[in-house]
């Protein structure tokens, strides 16, 4: 009941707690897209049987933000009022630029691959659309993607590093940053409802499957993504901004 | 039980700071015939919060939430008036009825509890049975549809339809929530899937 209904229940407080004593491995029983997290702090997968002080040690990573991480990943949004050091929030920043690997050279190069081959397996005028749609959608996700790596996480590197030039002297700021923030969410859920809802596929189950899981690990990742800049970043850049 | 209340999910959230009260409360739900998604917050800010990205059906909250934020509850009443608010009551408190639209006691058994919000539920279904009922389009949706996959602009469309920009607005919103798609792009795949433009009209 709590595993996957994450989203339903992100304010309420999941029956267990992540504490830095439990090991790796049973929390990945519990929810196996924690591998996903794994992969953006680049913790090797063979996690053994180290806890997560353990792990935290063994990559440099603060317990604290490990943690808080972790829950996001686990549908537990606990009240905003631990503060993260100027090394934790460079360890997000390089966090969500791994992300942003995963999206630009996987998971949508991966969903690309599917609609094509649906495309070539069904060749309506429907699929032609939707392979189209797909592309423009991918090709904003890519500006959005290439506008973070290019303008927003330099500015919120210079500014943890060098905080008085910065704010004084760019226009730019963490308000700007969360405003500039599109919804790629949106479209990818228009995809979703196209395939769920209204577009008339015959067969090719494996494939559309395929496609769907894609898109379902997407936007879970997408999701936590989103909520990591506005939970984490936006409201570090705003503190040392008004420092 | 009415039926539309199994079948539309409700979104309820829970106010209240006492973990044993709020699990105790979300337990008894989720054992109910009532098909609902639960948030929950500690406290009211915690709710504002909330409040900004979603709105709930229903609010269940302990009355002492309420105590000298009135003002607060009737500006949200206003901003949000869909919202049904239910207060759980641990002690008398008579002077803050008018803010709620039902209410209970903790002391009240299980089936009490259960009845006062499906009563709220059935007012609610009532009100929106249309809107829940039917996921297909309107004529009037579909003369909106093909405009805006036509790339008229809501002005534009009004005109052609002879009605407000306004209602223009409202088709747009319930064309969005019945077919799940928002972008222009979308709504062009889906009126050539279902018929109503054909690809020909299109390019």
């Amino acid at each position: 009941m709590y595993g996957f209904n994450f989203k339903m229940n992100m304010h309420y407080h999941s029956k267990y707690r992540i504490n830095p004593e439990m090991k790796m491995i049973h929390l990945l029983e519990e929810n196996h897209l924690l591998l996903l997290m794994l992969q953006h702090f680049e913790i090797d997968f063979r996690v053994g049987d180290s806890t997560i002080a353990q792990l935290c040690k063994e990559y440099d990573i603060s317990e604290n933000l490990f943690i808080r991480i972790a829950n996001l990943y686990s549908g537990v949004r606990v009240a905003n009022n631990t503060s993260f050091s100027k090394k934790d929030v460079l360890r997000v920043i390089n966090f969500l630029k791994n992300s942003h690997t995963y999206y630009r050279s996987d998971k949508y190069p991966q969903i690309r691959n599917f609609i094509f081959q649906l495309k070539q397996n069904h060749p309506d005028k429907e699929l032609k659309l939707l392979e189209q749609f797909f592309d423009e959608y991918f090709a904003e996700v890519l500006e959005h993607l290439n506008y973070e790596d290019t303008i927003a996480f330099p500015y919120f590197i210079a500014l943890l590093e060098n905080k008085e030039n910065t704010a004084a002297s760019t226009n730019y700021s963490s308000d700007e940053y969360s405003e500039h923030h599109t919804d790629i969410e949106l479209k990818l859920k228009d995809l979703k409802s196209l395939l769920l809802k209204h577009l008339k596929i015959n067969d090719d189950w494996m494939l559309r499957r395929q496609l769907l899981f894609a898109l379902y690990e997407l936007e879970y990742d997408l999701y936590i993504h989103s909520l990591i800049e506005e939970t984490i970043l936006i409201p570090a850049g705003i503190g040392i901004e008004n420092e | 039980m009415n039926k539309t209340l199994q079948r539309t999910q409700q979104h309820i959230v829970i106010l209240e700071a006492s973990k044993i009260i709020s699990e105790g409360l979300y337990d008894i739900l989720y054992r109910s015939e009532i098909n609902c998604k639960i948030d929950h917050c500690d406290t009211l800010d915690e709710l504002f919060e909330l409040l900004e990205t979603k709105t709930p059906h229903i609010l269940i909250t302990n009355s002492m939430q309420f105590l000298n934020r009135e003002k607060e509850i009737k500006k949200t009443r206003k901003t949000h008036p869909n919202i049904h608010i239910v207060g759980m009551d641990c002690m008398h408190m008579p002077k803050m009825n008018s803010l709620f639209d039902a209410s209970f006691s903790l002391y009240d058994s299980e089936e009490q509890i259960i009845q006062t919000i499906s009563k709220l539920f059935e007012k609610l279904s009532f009100a929106h049975q249309t809107k829940t009922d039917d996921d297909s389009l309107s004529d009037r949706e579909i003369e909106v549809l093909t405009g805006i996959v036509n790339g008229h602009s809501n002005k534009e469309i009004a005109e052609s339809l002879n009605i407000s920009v306004h209602t223009v607005v409202t088709h747009r919103k319930n064309i969005a929530a019945k077919t799940g798609i928002r972008s222009q792009s979308g709504l062009t795949i889906y009126a050539i899937s279902k018929e109503i433009i054909s690809i020909d009209d299109f390019s």
